[in-house]
């Protein structure tokens, strides 16, 4: 059997700068021109083509890069990454109906909330390795969507309506059937977190996360601060989390504890281990030698079968 | 040092000079990967006391210890198997970096500049041991022998004052053994103190300044090489006694 994947690599490999740029390039337009492609074939009863790549795809690629750093690059398994999710989503819910503050003033709010919880998460449970930590933040995961369905501040069951659309910026409006401009801002918060992680590969952050990920022992015996360095990881991962959360809860304009169940968690989670914990964004430190664009591009259209196979279609009812 | 009931390291007392090389040798089970482990902060002394360079490092944290001037190789190798050759000693290497993960991201001068200074010095201890061709191979590619010396690269990637060499020879044919004896002579030279669990005697007497030996967790000689070879406690508890002598 030929393993794309394998191949791709190969061919980003023989290129020279000029060609890579290329690739590069090219991916991120075919990419971009999604919403282009055969729409009405692909529209289903329950959702229209464009709007499903917005919801679930563009923001679960989002989460699996977000994932990807805690899972792929520094081999701690997170069960509970919906959580970040939430509070990123409760975050623009919450400041987006009580406040004037509108969702690019909330976005770097809701990063900070994730990355605060990051650390309330990681600090404690991480001394713990494997199956434990796994326990744990599978814990975390179903204690935010709890208390978000018993605290009255939070809408209880009935969660939070009439979140605010973003406004429009740079003469580019939001309204709220616009899926093509959700889905290329994504794609600009997708290719911001591919640029984050990759910059990070290949630098100190990047060497000490893959480490842990292959001997934690013998990391922490050569100078790695290895607690400092998988707690970042958490933070990382939970930023990314958050800022899927408030985009989420700004496009679909109504949030409750049902959007954020452990099922999400377990896609992600899924998303990473087809992606085969993550090779592609550069997490082989390796020269920088990652064939990312052509790598998620693949991704991007996988996905929708991926989706069949996982059966997890409910979810498009809540966000078209 | 006590692990439940079984004591594994009893009154053992001995100190390590600068610029020398200090072979550590027993019987299998004597506890002297057990002594490597209590310096490095694996284990946590149950009782007495270790300094380095006046210092105390109980309680110490492991990778603080390594920044304090003490690294180590591995018995078994535990290279990182998905990096290249040049990143497992990069990564050492980045005990002493100032910059971490925010001036990295955003390729702060400081990162770089630190990244390029130890790219070099990474690639000139590579060299140094003498596994230069190998830097852009993934490390559980690369054969045994360079496996091997990688670790001690590895290890003096950490720019250790004290470098642990935890049986740099197992598995060698005399020939690199030979080799080996040389390669850790030139690191005692270019200024480093090495301490060496060996099996293979006629290594750890040819290279070793002084010798110290472990038996059931005890010390049991503390000499030169040549002195401890005659050490009649030493040939007992190695070939044991006669039963018409005991």
């Amino acid at each position: 059997m030929i393993n794309l994947r394998d191949k791709g690599a190969e061919i980003w490999e023989r290129q020279g700068r000029l060609g890579r740029i290329g690739i590069a390039v090219g991916g991120v337009a075919m990419a971009a021109a999604l919403p282009f492609m055969g729409g009405t074939i692909l529209n289903t009863p329950i959702a229209d083509y464009e709007s499903v790549l917005v919801y679930p795809i563009a923001m679960y690629v989002l989460m699996a890069i977000g994932l990807n750093i805690v899972i792929g690059k520094s081999g701690l398994l997170d069960l509970g990454y919906v959580a970040f999710f939430a509070i990123g989503a409760y975050t623009m819910g919450l400041l987006g109906t009580k406040t004037s503050l509108n969702t690019w003033e909330i976005l770097p709010i809701g990063i900070a909330m994730a990355m605060f919880s990051g650390i309330i998460l990681g600090v404690p449970a991480l001394k713990l390795r494997g199956d434990y930590l796994a326990i744990i933040t599978l814990g975390f995961g179903e204690i935010v969507r709890i208390v978000a369905l018993n605290l009255g501040a939070l809408g209880r069951s009935e969660g939070i309506q009439g979140i605010p659309t973003p406004p429009g910026i740079f003469g580019i409006e939001y309204a709220f059937d616009s899926h093509r401009i959700y889905f290329w801002t994504l794609l600009i918060l997708i290719l911001l977190a591919i640029w984050m992680v990759r910059r990070l590969s290949v630098r100190r952050a990047g060497r000490a996360w893959e480490s842990i990920r292959q001997d934690e022992d013998a990391a922490e015996l050569l100078g790695v601060p290895t607690f400092k360095y998988k707690v970042w990881a958490f933070v990382l991962g939970a930023s990314v989390g958050g800022a899927a959360g408030v985009f989420y809860a700004s496009k679909t304009l109504f949030i409750a504890p049902d959007n954020f169940t452990l099922q999400i968690s377990i896609l992600i989670l899924a998303c990473v281990v087809f992606w085969r914990y993550g090779k592609y964004l550069g997490c082989n430190s390796r020269s920088g030698n990652s064939w990312l664009p052509t790598g998620s591009n693949s991704f991007l259209i996988r996905r929708p079968s991926a989706r069949v196979r996982l059966g997890v279609g409910n979810h498009d009812e809540s966000s078209s | 040092m006590k692990f439940g009931g079984v004591t594994a390291l009893n009154d053992v007392t001995f100190d390590v000079k600068k610029q020398e090389i200090l072979g550590l040798i027993g019987p299998n089970g004597a506890g002297k990967t057990t002594v490597f482990n209590v310096i490095t902060g694996v284990y946590q002394i149950t009782s007495g006391e270790i300094s380095f360079d006046g210092n105390s490092l109980a309680g110490v944290k492991r990778y603080r210890i390594t920044q304090r001037g003490i690294a180590r190789t591995f018995q078994n190798i535990r290279l990182w198997g998905d990096m290249t050759a040049l990143e497992n000693v990069l990564t050492a290497t980045d005990t002493h970096k100032k910059s971490g993960l925010v001036s990295g991201l955003f390729g702060l001068p400081v990162s770089r500049r630190e990244e390029k200074r130890d790219k070099a010095r990474a690639q000139e201890l590579l060299d140094f041991i003498g596994i230069g061709e190998y830097a852009d191979r993934l490390a559980k590619n690369l054969p045994y022998g360079v496996q091997r010396r990688l670790e001690i690269a590895r290890a003096m990637g950490a720019e250790p004052k004290l470098l642990l060499l935890d049986e740099p020879a197992a598995g060698f044919n005399p020939a690199e053994k030979v080799e080996l004896a040389a390669t850790i002579r030139k690191i005692r030279d270019a200024g480093y103190t090495v301490l060496l669990i060996e099996h293979d005697m006629s290594l750890v007497m040819k290279v070793s300044d002084r010798v110290v030996v472990l038996d059931f967790g005890q010390k049991i000689a503390d000499d030169s090489p040549r002195n401890v070879q005659d050490d009649p406690r030493v040939i007992e508890a190695y070939l044991g006694v006669p039963e018409d002598a005991s």
